[in-house]
C-alpha cells in the first residue's frame, strides 16, 4: 500500500495508477494541523488496512494538485551517520546516529531553501527513510524490526558543510526545507527486501547519485536494534539511514533535484539561493574520495 | 509566575506559601487533543490568561505541594536544543563557535522520577545541570533584540550524559539521548519573574555532597546571541526548549543509588533518582580529569573548518 498526504489534507492511496481519498477511515482522529494528524494517523494505520482497502475498493479516483511530505513534522528526526562501505573493503564503522530538527521536513514539490549561513557547500545525500508506525523499544535486530515499521519514503538530507564546531555539521542538517520527504509511505510487504534497492539522485538530469541500499554497513533491521537500544519511537518519527557518498554534488540556486528509489517512488524538489551562490556543478570527486579514505576504521 | 505540570498531566500555579492551584479547565477552552497541548495552550494564550491565573493564586485553596506528584513541567516540546559547551569555566579562551545539538523528547523525566542507566557500555554517566529557556512564541529569524520577548520563561535542567559511546571521530551526542535522560523541574518561571538571567546560581548535589556550583554570569554567549542564531537556522514553537549549556567544572557520575538535586537560584530544585541493573561503580566525588580536558580543549577552531565533514 502507498500513503499519501495530498496538499488539501486528504489521506489517500495510490493504486493501479488511481488515488484514493480515505480520510474517512481516519475521521475520529482529531488533530489540528497535518503536522501532529499524521503521526496520529500512523499510530493507528497498520491495524486499519481492511478498512483502508475497502474504502479504495468502494471509492472514485480522486484529482490531486499536489502533496505534503507524508510525515510534515515528525516526532523525532533521526539520521545514521555513514552507514555505506562505499567501494571499501573495510571493517565496518561503529554504529552512530543523531538528531535533527523536525521542522526541516519539506514536501514534494517544495524548494528547499539555502539559507544565508557560511557553508562551504550545500550538498545533497539521497537515502532510504523509514517511518515508524508502533511505539516501540528494544527491537531485535532481524527481520521482526520491520513489523514497527508502517513503511518506507525517500528522503534527501540536505548538507550544509562546516558550520558549527567539528564532526559532521548537525547544524547545516536542520536549516528549515533541508530534509525533503515523499512522495508516498511504501508499506513493508511492498518491498521484499530493504537493502536490495536502487537509490539514484539526478541534478538538472545529470547523474549523480547511484548506489544499492545492499552495501549498507548496518542493514534496516541493525539500524532500528540499534537506534531503540537507546530510545522509545513513536508512529510517526523518521529514520534517514544514510548516503552513499560517492555522488554528492552541490545544491544551488535554480537546480531541479529528482530522487528515486526502486519501487518506492519518486521525489522531486527545486533549490532557491537568494545569495546566488555558485558551486562546480557534477560530482564533489574530492569529498568523495576524502569520505572514502577518511572513514577507515 | 510558576507554572507546573502534575499529578498524571494536571497544569497547575504555585503559589508563594508553596500550594499548587490547578488550572488544568482553564485550558479545556483551547480543546487540547492531548495533555501534552496544554502547556503550549498556556503559553501561547498567556497573556489572556494571566488575569484569572492571578486571581486564583490570590484566592488560594491549593493543594500543599509535598501533596501532590511533581512532573516535567515540560511534557512533549517538539524539539529540545542543547547548546556545547557555552561557559568560560575559568578560562580566558576566545569565544568558542557556536554549536548545538537535539535530544530525543521520549527522554524527559521530571521531580521524583529515576534515571536508568542503559546496560551500554559507555565510560561514565555525568550529570550536567543548565538553564533552560522555554519558548513563547512561534518564531524564524528573531534578532537579538526581539529574542527575550520571545521567551516564555526558564526551568531548570539535567543534561544526563553517557561518554564514550558511537563512532570517536565525531561527536553524535546519541549518549545523551536514552530514554530518561533528560530532567526538566521543578517548574517554568515566567520571565518576568527573573530579574537578571546572567544572574542565576546553579548546583548539582549528588547525596548530599556539592558538585556543580557555577553562576550564569560566566555564560560565553548572551541569550540573544546564540537563540537569535538558532532562530537563523529552524522555525521554533511555543514549549520548545533551549538548554544553555553547562559549565563542566563539577561534572561528576551518577550511579545506582544516586539521590540528584538539580537546582537554580531564583527557579527552584528537582530531584532524580539513578538506578542501574548492572551496579557498576564509578570514582565519587567530581570528575577532575573530565574538567581539566574541557578547560584545556585546543580542538575547536575559531574559524569554520573548510569541510572535512561528512556523514
Amino acid at each position: 500500500m502507498r500513503l499519501l498526504l495530498t496538499s488539501d489534507n486528504r489521506i489517500a492511496v495510490e493504486q493501479d495508477g488511481g488515488v484514493y481519498d480515505v480520510s474517512s477511515v481516519f475521521d475520529d482522529i482529531r488533530y489540528r494541523t497535518s503536522a501532529d494528524r499524521m503521526p496520529r494517523v500512523l499510530g493507528v494505520f497498520l491495524d486499519r488496512r481492511e478498512q483502508i482497502e475497502q474504502a479504495v475498493a468502494s471509492g472514485e479516483p480522486i484529482q490531486v494538485s499536489g502533496l505534503q511530505a507524508p510525515v510534515p513534522r515528525p516526532p523525532k528526526l533521526i539520521a545514521a551517520f555513514g552507514n555505506y562501505r562505499e567501494g571499501t573493503d573495510r571493517e565496518r564503522q561503529e554504529q552512530d546516529m543523531f538528531l535533527l530538527s523536525p521542522d526541516s521536513v519539506l514536501g514534494p514539490g517544495g524548494t528547499v531553501v539555502l539559507p544565508n549561513h557560511p557553508a562551504t557547500i550545500f550538498h545533497h545525500e539521497a537515502e532510504l527513510a523509514l517511518v515508524i508506525g508502533r511505539r516501540c523499544k528494544d527491537l531485535p535486530a532481524d527481520e521482526r524490526a520491520l513489523d514497527a515499521l508502517a513503511g518506507y519514503t525517500c528522503g534527501i538530507d540536505v548538507s550544509g558543510r562546516g558550520l558549527g564546531r567539528r564532526g559532521p555539521s548537525r547544524i547545516g542538517k536542520s536549516f528549515d526545507t533541508f530534509t525533503p520527504l515523499g512522495p508516498a509511505i511504501v508499506t513493508t510487504d511492498e518491498i521484499a527486501d530493504p537493502n536490495n534497492l536502487r537509490v539514484t539522485l539526478s541534478v538538472n538530469d545529470e547523474l549523480r547519485q547511484d548506489f544499492n541500499t545492499s552495501d549498507m554497513e548496518y542493514n534496516v533491521p541493525e539500524v532500528l536494534s540499534f537506534l531503540t537500544g537507546y530510545m522509545t519511537l513513536v508512529p510517526g518519527d523518521v529514520i534517514l539511514t544514510g548516503t552513499n557518498h560517492q555522488g554528492l554534488g552541490a545544491l544551488q540556486d535554480g537546480d531541479h533535484v529528482r530522487m528515486e528509489i526502486e519501487n518506492v517512488g519518486v521525489l522531486e524538489v527545486d533549490v532557491r539561493d537568494p545569495q546566488k551562490r555558485e558551486w562546480p556543478r557534477g560530482v564533489d570527486q574530492e569529498f568523495a574520495n576524502r569520505v572514502r579514505g577518511s572513514v577507515r576504521a | 509566575m510558576r507554572i507546573a505540570t502534575f499529578d498524571e498531566g494536571r497544569i497547575g500555579v504555585v503559589a508563594n506559601d508553596d500550594t499548587i492551584i490547578d488550572v488544568t479547565d482553564l485550558l479545556e477552552q483551547y480543546d487540547p487533543i492531548e495533555q501534552a497541548d496544554m502547556l503550549p495552550d498556556l503559553i501561547t494564550h498567556f497573556e489572556e490568561l494571566r488575569p484569572e491565573l492571578e486571581s486564583r493564586i490570590s484566592a488560594g485553596g491549593g493543594k500543599p505541594l509535598a501533596d501532590v506528584k511533581l512532573q516535567s513541567p515540560l511534557t512533549r516540546p517538539t524539539k529540545i536544543i542543547c547548546m556545547i559547551g557555552n561557559f568560560r569555566e575559568g578560562t580566558d579562551r576566545p569565544i568558542q563557535i557556536l554549536d548545538f545539538f537535539f535530544k530525543s523528547p521520549e527522554a524527559i523525566v521530571g521531580d521524583g522520577d529515576t534515571v536508568i542507566l542503559p546496560p551500554h557500555d559507555a565510560s561514565i554517566f555525568h550529570h550536567e545541570a543548565e538553564i533552560a529557556v522555554v519558548m513563547g512564541r512561534e518564531c524564524k529569524d528573531l534578532s537579538e533584540d526581539e529574542v527575550m520577548d520571545a521567551i516564555f520563561g526558564y526551568t531548570v535542567y539535567n543534561d544526563v550524559s553517557a561518554r564514550g559511546l558511537g563512532r570517536d571521530t565525531i561527536s553524535s551526542f546519541l549518549g545523551k539521548s536514552f530514554d530518561t535522560f533528560a530532567g526538566f523541574g521543578p517548574w517554568i518561571v515566567t520571565r518576568d519573574e527573573i530579574e537578571d538571567p546572567y544572574d542565576l546560581q546553579i548546583t548539582v548535589d549528588v547525596n548530599g555532597e556539592r558538585r556543580q556550583d557555577y553562576s550564569t554570569s560566566d555564560i560565553e554567549r548572551t541569550y540573544p546571541d546564540f537563540i537569535s542564531y538558532i532562530s537563523s537556522v529552524m522555525t521554533l514553537h511555543p514549549g520548545d526548549v533551549i538548554c544553555c549549556g553547562t559549565n563542566h567544572q563539577g561534572l561528576g557520575a551518577m550511579q545506582d543509588g544516586d539521590e540528584v538535586v538539580t537546582a537554580i537560584s531564583g527557579i527552584g530544585a528537582f530531584t532524580l533518582y539513578v538506578q542501574d541493573d548492572l551496579k557498576r561503580e564509578w570514582e565519587r566525588g567530581i570528575d577532575r580529569a573530565m574538567a581539566e580536558r574541557v578547560r584545556t580543549q585546543v580542538d575547536r577552531p575559531a574559524v569554520p573548518s573548510s569541510g572535512g565533514n561528512n556523514s
